[in-house]
């Protein structure tokens, strides 16, 4: 990129300008990517296995520099804030892991409150609201269990708890229905709507799911060749089935 | 639901920490033994040093013992002197027993009379100055300043105490190694933890935070073992010297004094810091290489 396309007070939660990925001297694995999420909006990422859906979402949580171009954040760019300044660009960021990356040896509960330990917080000030969430994601009678006593739905129940419990301006979440049955999936969409429509988060979700992509009226943008591409055939078909058939909504 | 104590964000490591606490509870006890080592040393030299500054042994070869109280007499007169003094036969003979038995000497012998002086250490060239008074007064002689062997101790001792020193800055700095290794090597294996904490917003001296108390409390407990193993073989060292008498007298005079307690209570605190230092560094570098 040459000239970065950003304004410094855009009215944006995230924006990609040209941006490209690549690992060590591979080929590009993102190219030339454009993005706006504006704040409070809600978005799927969609893409074949191997599509850089990952790759990309790593970008969007500051977790991978790339290549080329610019990520801004907030109307911020990224390049040259300081390690402090994106470790509090981080903290409005909450992202649910694919691979749910809960800490082992501490309990559901502990995992949950991490980023308000992170922040500082005292558990008596965050206590009840733990356990609130827990208990709303289906976990309130296992509070104490770790990670390995738990089954696949449940640690990702518990991951993204841990990823909204700090009420983040911005939810990150890589397949967060892949393991859980289509009720509990249907429930935590329904949280990370209420999220999106509360408390103005703007959402992007990764999923490989087309069943519940359909369930909302939202952008999907899909990744294919390296390319990022607004998808036409979700977007609309979705609001023109929703419109016909109402029932199939949340 | 009451959570009583928040469970460490690090998990307890117990083989790897283990193996840790015992190199630096060693590195640690050498540390302060050689520390100790070097005060003692220093001190015995120091003491040794003081003792035989101003003394003089004048050594009259042609002269019987009459000649030799007269020889005294002009040496005492000598400015300067505090004593002098002629050696007895028994004292020449016990001065000369490590070299020719515990018999004595036979009189046909030709031995020098010995005089034992003792000057005022403040004033210069002592030894030259007996020396032209006995010639003038007609006695050929011989003078030994005991200060100059003192100025040989002096150096040879200093030596003893420069290496001893820089075994503790060794040892110093390969405990500041191995605990750098260490963090690094518990960096790789909790990652995961780095990473989780790293990208809900952890400050690079949180996450350093929880490394540098770990390896603090490491290195403290490790430094007080290392500590107290060292004042106990001092302490053995010491007995052992007493028990012995004289026949360790060309040991230094060993003890334990408040400064080596200071040596000894500080090598802990050291141990802390270096391991909180190492650890601190590790992290912070390691985390740099993180977005």
């Amino acid at each position: 990129m040459t000239h970065p396309r950003y304004d410094l007070f855009d009215d944006v939660a995230v924006r990609l300008d040209s941006v490209s990925l690549r690992y060590d001297t591979s080929e590009d694995i993102l190219s030339d990517i454009d993005l706006v999420l504006k704040p409070g909006s809600f978005s799927f990422l969609t893409g074949a296995s191997g599509a850089g859906k990952t790759s990309l979402l790593k970008l969007l949580y500051l977790a991978l520099k790339p290549s080329r171009g610019e990520v801004s954040l907030f109307g911020r760019p990224t390049s040259n804030l300081t390690r402090d300044q994106l470790s509090a660009l981080r903290r409005r960021v909450g992202v649910v892991f694919q691979e749910f990356r809960l800490l082992e040896h501490l309990s559901a509960y502990e995992n949950v409150a991490l980023p308000l330990r992170v922040l500082g917080r005292r558990e008596a000030d965050y206590r009840a609201d733990v356990e609130e969430l827990l208990a709303w994601v289906g976990l309130g009678e296992r509070l104490h269990a770790k990670p390995p006593t738990l089954s696949g739905g449940e640690q990702q129940r518990v991951a993204i708890a841990r990823a909204v419990v700090t009420q983040p301006d911005i939810l990150i979440a890589d397949e967060p229905t892949g393991n859980v049955d289509p009720e509990m999936g249907t429930r935590l969409m329904r949280l990370f709507l209420e999220l999106n429509k509360r408390r103005k988060t703007t959402v992007i979700i990764a999923t490989h799911d087309l069943g519940l992509v359909r369930q909302v009226e939202a952008p999907v943008y899909r990744l294919a060749n390296r390319l990022l591409v607004k998808d036409v055939e979700y977007g609309p078909d979705t609001v023109a089935r929703r419109r016909t058939d109402p029932g199939k909504g949340i | 639901m009451s959570m009583a104590k928040e469970t460490p964000l690090l998990p307890v490591e117990d083989v790897r920490e283990a193996a840790l606490f015992f190199v630096v509870g060693a590195l640690c006890f050498l540390a302060a033994l050689a520390t100790l080592s070097a005060k003692s040393t220093y001190g015995a030299a120091k003491s040794w040093t003081a003792e035989v500054q101003g003394e003089l042994t004048v050594s009259l070869p042609d002269v019987d013992r009459r000649g030799a109280d007269e020889a005294r007499k002009v040496i005492a007169e000598t400015e300067g002197v505090r004593e002098a003094r002629v050696l007895t036969k028994a004292e020449i003979d016990a001065l000369l027993e490590p070299n020719f038995g515990s018999r004595g000497l036979p009189d046909s012998l030709p031995l020098p009379q010995l005089v034992a002086v003792k000057a005022d250490p403040a004033v210069a060239d002592m030894g030259p100055t007996i020396a032209r008074r006995l010639t003038e007064a007609g006695f050929a002689n011989a003078v030994d300043e005991h200060a100059d062997w003192a100025g040989d101790v002096r150096r040879v001792l200093g030596v003893a105490r420069l290496t001893a020193l820089i075994a503790v800055a060794l040892l110093a700095s390969t405990a500041v190694a191995v605990i750098a290794f260490a963090t690094h090597a518990a960096l790789l294996a909790r990652r995961d933890i780095v990473d989780v904490l790293h990208l809900a917003g952890a400050r690079d001296r949180f996450i350093a935070g929880l490394f540098e108390r770990r390896f603090w409390v490491l290195g403290l407990r490790a430094g007080t073992v290392g500590a107290l193993l060292a004042l106990g073989a001092a302490a053995l060292m010491i007995f052992t010297v007493q028990a012995h008498g004289s026949r360790a007298g060309l040991l230094p005079e060993l003890s334990l004094d408040f400064l080596d307690l200071i040596i000894l209570v500080v090598t802990p605190v050291i141990a802390g810091f270096a391991s909180r230092f190492a650890a601190r560094i590790t992290v912070i570098r390691a985390l740099k290489g993180m977005m």
